[in-house]
């Protein structure tokens, strides 16, 4: 009993975060016309509380398992937390109802209940420490977003992207499964600790083919959570069907999530950290493979968005490729690599963000997602076409932009341990993305066209949102030494013990 | 004597079965047979180590838990295959073909 | 041959069987009820490694729920008198070799595999389930309860007609 209270203290984000969730169905099912200001309140308090929570938890330093070795504490994980529910936040404050065309005159109550809900199992799944708590978060996650994907009911493409997005899903996570079963069969149990211990202890040459596989079967469920390769194809359709807030949101919480399990699981389960740098239990050279997935994602990604017009689709390849930026930092298995996964991670959300929400409010006043309407956006909407070049100045990796310091970060940390070849391909890819990534910026400021529309109008909350995220981009770097420290405080990786 | 490989190979013939239909199948509720087909394979796997190889209910209660979220999903997606099928009149996945690449 | 090797390669035989059927019928209806001999199979497969609890909670939700909405799955996206309700199937032959392989892998690990040798003596689980759930899977339980929520919101949400805010 006073372990489940003790548990309690620590587990309050996602306490507030289910409360909340509670409290929007209860309200939404009460109907009344305030409704839908109402439900978007309570949503916003619970993510502002439980921000406020995961901050607190990780300056606590609190280091523990709960609930019975279900969830592990740590402030590495708090500072996953703190990224996964800032994300939430910022994405329900900043894309409404209001300026998004494609969700006006729809529900909200369901919604709201659906990020929250997304939220609240995304933070589950970033503290995992058992394989059946995995599955059940990892399943909860994708199941709560396929519903907010198929949101737009009367659109076809919202309709096909949700069916694709659940068919690929279940298939993934049901193979992950497999795999879990013949991890729970080799070594008698389904806490991830104990696993990492018996692993340790060494492994018998009959086991070595069957922990490779279990690896790749796993593989396959963490895979599409991030939508690496070969486990992507359902993300370009999603992407493009989803209302463009809806994919924000889709573009950094599973995804951030999804890391913060690979993280978990090869760092804390198939490997274990020696005096210095991790050493790779189960005889399984798992850096080969990730680093593999990691090369394939990031050019699979690059390449297929260097011809893609629309936009959606443009910024679903360029978040593949990122994942497999992100990747780099699993791959270093080195707290240099922990750390540069988070700093990224922090970076990734921030420009994702705004470039969704540029896109957004050019739907939303031109009613079109295609590069190819993009022309004159710099006379048009000067402010706009600013903030958008910061955001994909800093998507591209230039200083001063944070997107310099999370690329910073990972080839550091991929450097130093001497993979010098990986890096080269990381630093190529870069460049290669760097194209795309610019020519959009090109189609907006320098390209003839669209000279017989007015001026975008924008509201004064969606300027300020623009700031708010141009500036997030831009001023971090002048804060570095905070962002290291934090980085710094965040890297101990209880693993269980 | 069945032992825990007779189970074991059940496990694998349901899962590769699965997979088959997953690569073959055209219609989406056909598609989400297969998965059942994996998910159950799984689950023999982790009741059978739990009975042979394990020794304790790990498994069983993994099983559990798996069937709760087979039936969630499960719900969601025949809710999505219905609601294409009321804009499409068709439930083959090769006609789901607006969204290219 | 003892009574439990006969019981269990009769059910190894149907399930495996019908999961066949599942995967390779031209008509939908076919696969379906297939479907639910596999599902069975399964339930007895289960009893004979004294899951018990396991078994009925498989036939319950499995049977009586699963396979009852895939049902309406496939009676609601067809029209009621197109009896056939045929199903096109792509590609079979490279299909075939690829499960064929994965067959072929998967069994061989799981019979060279050196797993954990400890053996549970079987006997009734419900109770010691319940007491699980309420103790060492307290969490998993709840977080089970919120997940059906959201997926009963969502998926009402989606299949609902049009209602606007």
């Amino acid at each position: 009993m006073e372990e489940l209270q003790r548990g309690l203290a620590l587990f309050r984000p996602e306490a507030v975060l289910t409360v909340g969730l509670l409290l929007v169905v209860v309200v939404d099912s009460i109907g009344g016309a305030r409704r839908n200001a109402a439900t978007r309140l309570i949503t916003l308090a619970s993510l502002a509380v439980a921000l406020g929570l995961a901050f607190n938890l990780q300056a606590s330093g609190a280091k523990g398992t709960l609930f019975s070795g279900m969830l592990v504490v740590d402030p590495l994980g708090a500072a996953f937390k703190t990224v996964l529910v800032a994300a939430g936040l910022l994405v329900v404050l900043a894309f409404t109802f209001r300026n998004s065309r494609e969700l006006h005159g729809l529900g909200q109550g369901e919604l709201m209940a659906l990020v929250l809900a997304l939220v609240l199992f995304s933070l589950l799944l970033a503290a995992a420490n058992d394989m059946v708590m995995l599955y059940l978060a990892l399943e909860s996650v994708s199941i709560t977003s396929y519903p907010m994907v198929g949101y737009l009911k009367g659109d076809r493409m919202s309709n096909e992207a949700s069916l694709k997005y659940v068919l690929f899903g279940a298939a993934s996570t049901g193979t992950m499964l497999y795999g879990f079963s013949l991890l729970y069969g080799m070594t008698g149990t389904t806490s991830l600790p104990a696993v990492q211990e018996f692993l340790a202890a060494g492994v018998p040459e009959a086991n070595r083919f069957a922990i490779y596989a279990v690896t790749l079967l796993v593989l396959a469920g963490f895979g599409f959570k991030i939508a690496a390769v070969p486990f992507h194809f359902w993300c370009p359709d999603v992407y493009q069907g989803a209302p463009t807030p809806v994919t924000a949101l889709l573009s950094v919480l599973p995804k951030a999530a999804g890391l913060a399990i690979v993280l978990r699981f090869f760092y804390g389960t198939l490997s274990v950290a020696g005096t210095g740098p991790w050493d790779l239990t189960g005889s399984i050279n798992w850096v080969d493979l990730l680093m593999v997935v990691s090369v394939l994602t990031m050019t699979v990604g690059n390449v297929a968005a260097l011809t893609q017009t629309n936009m959606k689709r443009l910024l679903a390849y360029s978040s593949i490729a990122h994942a497999g930026y992100l990747l780099m930092g699993v791959v270093a298995l080195s707290d240099y690599g922990a750390r540069g996964l988070l700093v990224y991670l922090g970076a990734y959300v921030f420009m994702n963000l705004g470039a969704f929400l540029v896109v957004t409010l050019v739907h939303l006043h031109d009613g079109t997602f295609d590069l190819r309407d993009y022309p004159g956006l710099y006379r048009r909407a000067p402010f706009l076409t600013l903030a958008m070049a910061f955001f994909l100045l800093s998507l591209v990796g230039i200083p001063p932009f944070i997107g310099f310091l999370g690329k910073l970060y990972v080839f550091a940390a991929v450097i130093e341990k001497g993979m010098g070849v990986y890096a080269t391909i990381a630093a190529a890819n870069a460049a290669i993305a760097a194209y795309y990534y610019f020519r959009v910026l090109k189609v907006m400021t320098i390209d003839a066209g669209n000279e017989d529309k007015p001026p975008l109008k924008l509201a004064v909350a969606d300027q300020a949102w623009l700031a708010a995220f141009a500036l997030a981009n831009l001023v971090p770097i002048f804060f570095w030494s905070g962002i290291e420290s934090w980085a710094r405080g965040a890297l101990v990786l209880y693993a269980g013990r | 004597m069945i032992g825990l490989q007779h189970y074991l190979v059940v496990g694998a013939a349901l899962f590769s079965l699965g997979i088959l239909g997953l690569l073959t199948r055209r219609n989406a509720v056909n598609v989400m047979m297969s998965i059942e087909l994996i998910l159950n394979a799984a689950n023999v796997n982790l009741v059978a180590f739990s009975r042979y190889a394990a020794g304790n209910m790990a498994g069983q209660l993994f099983a559990v838990f798996v069937i709760v979220v087979a039936a969630a999903e499960v719900a969601v997606a025949l809710a999505i295959i219905l609601t294409l099928y009321r804009l499409r009149r068709t439930p083959n996945l090769d006609e789901a073909d607006i969204l290219k690449g | 041959m003892t009574a439990e090797a006969a019981v269990f390669w009769a059910f190894a035989i149907v399930t495996v069987g019908s999961a066949a059927v599942v995967v390779l019928s031209r008509t939908l209806i076919y696969s379906a009820f297939a479907l639910l001999f596999t599902f069975f199979g399964v339930a007895g497969l289960y009893v004979l490694l004294g899951a018990d609890f396991l078994a009925a909670t498989q036939v319950l939700i499995y049977v009586g729920g699963i396979l009852v909405l895939l049902l309406f799955g496939v009676m609601l996206t067809h029209k009621i008198y197109d009896l056939d309700l045929k199903t096109e199937t792509t590609q079979l032959a490279s299909g075939v070799i690829v499960a064929a392989g994965l067959f072929v892998i998967l069994a061989s690990t799981g019979l060279r595999t050196q797993w954990m040798g400890v053996p549970r003596t079987p006997g009734p689980t419900t109770a010691e389930i319940g007491r699980l759930f309420l103790g060492q899977y307290l969490l998993p339980f709840e977080v089970a309860s919120v997940l059906l929520l959201v997926a009963l919101i969502g998926a009402a949400m989606i299949v609902r007609r049009r209602r606007d805010a």
